[in-house]
């Protein structure tokens, strides 16, 4: 229960983050703690296979790409916290969430529900089954990912090597 | 472009067809499709110039849209008769399944991007497309043929011989030429489909011959416009002579094997009552025949006067002989040898 709250609170920080409009490194870097603590609250709810998932593409996957792409965009003075305009941003943010909070929460009974860890794992029972029996799909795409990498690969090869000149 | 990214994608054409030949599941016929798609792209952008890339990414956007309406028939199918066996399709979206893989293949009234992806790649990259790429998903319409209406295929046959015939008419670049020769003999192809599949193999069969054939002659002459073609007698006069009757080949004239198909495609039509189909499909073929006689006209029929300043190259080295000596016997003799075809399929 009580990381129940933690965890909300730590989601709402990130959102904060993600929306005062700073520099992408920290709109990533909150995104990046949203991310982790939603999954600590997907876990807490007992879905812990889905809050893997969760982590592995989202942070592992999208959340790379987009590093990736924003450092090819690299400005040298990114806009943080520290600057006026973000900070009127967070504080905008914070005044919003106490106006709504005021307003429309009347109880907390949903946090009352939670007692403890619940593992439901006869849901994904199934997903064992596409490593056991689609064994042999599931190389062939892994192939296909390798494919698709070098694809990329060759189409953007630098100093003219490629037929993308964007690097 | 390095050897071993080269034999990577080389090899994972031959793995996407092969995947794609072997499969009574649709999800993997789909791989198969994808990895076909991902793995050409970079043939086609090995050289490094703009109208390379434009192709490309033609071809890919074109080929993906195909596969994502491939995938939602396939699953729509899954979810309507409850099993993924194609060849157990027999719900309504197999007109959907029919119209993706026609977007897949180029053929009319989904034919539009392959003149442009033609003309933009090189001569060798062109003839995977038009030979290996077409291979899966004609095996998967000939699995699914069926249970398609065969209207739908009557009407895409129509107009794809028909379409390919005109637009080749106005035409002076090869590969433009050649991609509209590939979606006429495709429309030929896909008419019989319904009524006979093996005759639409045996067309097929005899078109990929035809088809490597002229090819890999207009690969070994480096000309890419009729204009070019005119000087084409000195290189190679064994070539020009042979290349001009494989192009009357090509246009279905017997006694060359590119009869064969469409006497036997007319025959079967008009056994199943489509004689009037027929007498359209055959009056279109006249189109593309116009367009092959022009290049053979400027092939071999004239003897240009060579004025310009370069060393004629009267003795050309051909360095694999092999291949184009084959195709081209096969694609200049096989109609008395008819029965055999018939019977490989």
């Amino acid at each position: 229960m009580v990381m129940m709250v933690v965890f909300s609170v730590m989601f709402l920080i990130s959102l904060i983050a993600v929306a005062s409009n700073p520099s992408p490194y920290f709109a990533a870097l909150g995104l990046m703690i949203g991310a982790g603590v939603g999954c600590g609250m997907l876990t807490q709810f007992g879905m812990t296979f889905l809050s893997m998932i969760l982590f592995l593409i989202y942070l592992g996957g999208m959340l790379v790409v987009f590093a990736y792409s924003a450092a090819l965009a690299a400005e040298p003075y990114p806009s943080a916290w520290g600057s006026l305009e973000v900070f009127s941003y967070v504080v905008g943010s914070l005044m919003l969430v106490v106006v709504m909070w005021m307003l429309l929460v009347n109880d907390f009974g949903a946090f009352d529900e939670i007692e403890g860890c619940v593992m439901s794992v006869r849901r994904y029972v199934g997903v064992s089954e596409m490593y056991n029996a689609g064994g042999y799909m599931l190389l062939v795409a892994g192939w296909v990912l390798l494919v698709a990498l070098l694809v990329v690969l060759e189409l953007t090869r630098g100093f003219g090597r490629g037929c993308l000149r964007a690097v | 472009m390095s050897p071993y990214i080269l034999f990577v994608m080389l090899t994972s054409l031959g793995l996407g067809t092969t995947l794609t030949f072997t499969s009574s599941h649709w999800l993997l016929a789909w791989m198969g499709l994808e990895i076909n798609t991902l793995a050409i792209i970079p043939l086609m952008t090995n050289k490094h110039h703009p109208r390379a890339v434009e192709a490309a990414t033609k071809y890919f956007l074109t080929q993906a849209a195909a596969a994502a309406i491939l995938l939602f028939a396939s699953i729509y199918n899954a979810w309507y008769s409850g099993q993924w066996f194609i060849q157990d399709m027999s719900s309504p979206v197999s007109t959907l399944m029919t119209l993706a893989i026609a977007i897949k293949l180029g053929i009319a009234p989904m034919h539009f991007w392959l003149p442009e992806v033609m003309q933009g790649i090189s001569i060798n990259t062109g003839l995977i497309l038009v030979t290996w790429q077409k291979l899966a998903p004609l095996a998967l319409l000939m699995q699914i043929s069926h249970n398609i209406k065969p209207e739908l295929l009557i009407i895409l046959g129509l107009m794809s011989t028909i379409i390919g015939g005109w637009g080749g008419l106005n035409q002076t670049q090869i590969r433009k030429i050649m991609a509209y020769s590939s979606i006429a003999h495709l429309g030929w192809i896909i008419s019989i489909l319904h009524f006979m599949p093996a005759l639409a193999m045996v067309n097929l069969f005899i078109y990929l011959i035809m088809t490597i054939t002229m090819f890999m002659t207009f690969n070994l002459l480096n000309s890419p416009t009729i204009n070019t073609l005119a000087v084409n007698w000195s290189k190679s006069p064994i070539l020009a002579a042979t290349s001009a009757l494989a192009l009357l080949s090509l246009g279905g004239l017997p006694p060359l094997s590119g009869f064969m198909p469409k006497w036997l495609i007319i025959q079967e039509l008009t056994n199943q009552e489509l004689a009037p189909t027929a007498t359209l499909l055959a009056l279109s073929a006249l189109l593309s025949l116009f367009f092959y006689l022009r290049l053979s006209y400027s092939l071999s029929l004239t003897i240009m006067p060579n004025t310009h300043p370069q060393t004629l190259n009267w003795n050309m080295k051909i360095t694999t002989p092999l291949p184009l000596s084959l195709m081209m016997m096969m694609t200049l003799t096989m109609l008395p040898i008819t029965p055999t075809i018939i019977s490989l399929f």
